[in-house]
């Protein structure tokens, strides 16, 4: 048998992230207020459609150069070290969409210039010579589990003895051609999202997200502890109804967290089901630890909100309060979700979720003594 | 030196002009109808070489491809402004594997789906050989693209394999190694994911450098 759980520690030197907000630091903030970074914009940019709750940094149409460059050419500034994408300084870059939505752009202009970044490989080689990265980037692309799945590759590369520290990279800027299949699937409609809030109908947001963290073997003040993942491969876009495949990652990931006092940071889109199922099985297998979603301000931003938002968890503990669900609502699916920002004093720990197309979870203990 | 041994391996070369309707008729005997009718060339294919093989909750999966499902994509992109759920959920990434698996009703734990192109098989092989899974599953695979190939967007042939990774080397048909010395200096170029595909389907030794050390393929 393989171990349910990763319990692979690793130090975490560097981590921030950019939203529309800004960093880590400003983005915890305006989630401490209580501000809502999503607006109701048309689902298809320029080509108008449906509005829609997006929050993206500038305009969503595409560009050449890829409109969303100059922003993460802003975050890789802020990277500390350099030789990335060396052996023992491996690179991972992350996301589920790469620059695809200029594949769309292509299609309506026939410029081939956005032919340039459109496919996954092509963007990361496109990265690669625009940030004088080595050749030694894992690609890692599993829809909104991505960059949770990063950060378990940086841990067993680590704990292999293959790296020294390892970067790892996401980033997803939402498109008309990513905005217009949630709208297809009729989960991005015209509601802002309301994570684990009781209601007839649910929706989610789409937003603009990037992220890194630099890991280490070194022990740190901040660290992940382990890592849970589980496959459902139940629907492509649906969860067991019996919540297996949610309580089989809970269950683990809660097992390594034994004797510490968490909260949760759960996935939570806005969708009814899955935010239920989530909710229900975290009450069950921590109860007391206090759960919160942010995509009901920043939205769902996508392959890399497992990276994102760790570095806003990191940033609240910086500020010594963790936001609350921003968008939630009363009556919420179980009394474990905190609506409200709380101080993270009396919390040494945290776990941190994500989930994807295919039933695919993951899940984190950051440990914050 | 990390090492696993190889126990199955299966490669599906299809016929150069072979499409998904054709690879529905010739493999229709591997799948339920129902997964059948939705299934991609790739999706097919990567199933295909699976075929038989038992894949439990213990097992991890590495999936590799540089292009994934290129023809679900190309019609996406032709279906706005009213864009087709079908094909979004089917154009993601790494939907070749859930195919197969949602097909089987099959969990497992750990699945690393990887793309990238130029070291994409030597990431592939670290991570099946780091993996603490008593059998770890090494699938990959294109399928051939349309208008995005036109544009080299896309792959110029369809293929698929898949092969069994144990930690045991008894009754081992080949083995995959990697003996790391951190010499970043000396990396060679890594072999693509078809001209991996085709050394497998021949049998065929394969050494290179990267990564910090040194990767090779072996027959017993």
């Amino acid at each position: 048998m393989s171990p349910t759980v990763d319990s692979l520690p690793t130090g975490i030197e560097a981590c921030d992230c950019l939203t529309p907000f800004g960093d880590a630091t400003a983005t915890t903030g305006a989630l401490l207020a209580g501000r809502r970074a999503l607006q109701m914009q048309p689902v298809l940019g320029a080509a108008g459609g449906d509005l829609v709750p997006l929050a993206l940094c500038g305009s969503m149409d595409e560009t050449v150069p890829p409109r969303w460059l100059p922003d993460l050419r802003r975050l890789v500034e802020r990277i500390p070290g350099d030789r990335w994408g060396t052996a023992r300084r491996p690179l991972i870059v992350t996301s589920s969409n790469f620059g695809v939505g200029s594949l769309y752009a292509f299609t309506r202009d026939r410029d081939p210039r956005h032919l340039r970044h459109g496919p996954p490989f092509a963007c990361v080689e496109m990265l690669q010579r625009e940030f004088g990265w080595g050749e030694q980037v894992h690609v890692i692309s599993h829809a909104c589990v991505s960059a949770h799945l990063g950060l378990v590759q940086a841990a067993r590369l680590l704990h292999a003895g293959l790296a020294d520290r390892v970067l790892v990279v996401t980033f997803d800027f939402v498109s008309p051609f990513v905005a217009g299949g949630f709208h297809s699937l009729k989960i991005l409609n015209a509601s802002l999202p309301a994570p684990y809030a009781v209601r007839a109908t649910g929706s989610i947001g789409l937003g603009d997200g990037a992220a890194f963290a630099v890991l280490t073997r070194a022990t740190t003040p901040l660290r992940l502890e382990a890592h849970a993942l589980h496959n459902e491969m139940h629907h492509f876009t649906g969860n067991r109804p019996d919540g297996a495949g949610f309580d089989a990652c809970a269950a683990a990931i809660a097992g390594t967290a034994r004797g510490r006092r968490v909260w949760v940071k759960g996935h939570g889109t806005g969708t009814l089901e899955a935010g239920r199922l989530e909710a229900e099985a975290y009450a069950r297998h921590l109860p007391g630890a206090p759960l919160v979603s942010w995509k009901g301000s920043l939205g769902h931003t996508l392959g890399s909100c497992g990276l994102v938002e760790l570095a806003l968890a990191l940033a609240g503990l910086r500020a010594g309060r963790l936001p609350g669900t921003v968008g939630g609502a009363v009556p919420c699916c179980t009394g474990s979700v905190a609506l409200e920002a709380f101080a993270r004093d009396g919390y040494d720990g945290a776990i941190l979720t994500s989930n994807a197309f295919g039933g695919a979870h993951a899940a984190m203990l950051l440990a914050h003594d | 030196m990390i090492e696993r041994h190889i126990h199955f391996l299966r490669v599906e070369h299809p016929a150069a002009a072979e499409t998904a309707d054709g690879a529905r008729d010739r493999l229709a005997a591997k799948f339920s109808r129902g997964a059948l009718r939705r299934m991609t060339h790739l999706g097919l294919l990567v199933g295909s070489t699976v075929d038989g093989l038992a894949i439990g909750l213990d097992d991890t999966v590495v999936y590799a491809t540089t292009y994934a499902e290129t023809r679900a994509l190309e019609d996406y992109l032709t279906s706005f402004p009213e864009a087709s759920p079908l094909l979004f959920q089917t154009s993601i990434h790494p939907s070749a594997v859930q195919q197969v698996l949602i097909g089987r009703q099959q969990p497992v734990r750990r699945f690393f789906p990887l793309t990238g192109r130029r070291r994409l098989v030597e990431q592939a092989l670290l991570t099946a050989l780091i993996d603490p899974a008593p059998q770890v599953v090494l699938l990959g695979g294109e399928e051939r693209g349309t208008w995005m190939l036109d544009h080299g967007m896309a792959s110029d042939r369809a293929f698929a394999f898949a092969l069994s990774l144990r930690a045991e080397p008894a009754g081992a048909i080949g083995r995959v190694a990697f003996a790391p010395d951190g010499a970043d200096q000396e990396t060679g170029p890594c072999p693509t994911l078809p001209d991996f595909a085709e050394a497998l389907a021949g049998r065929r030794e394969m050494h290179w450098r990267g990564a910090g050390g040194g990767f090779t393929l072996q027959w017993s």
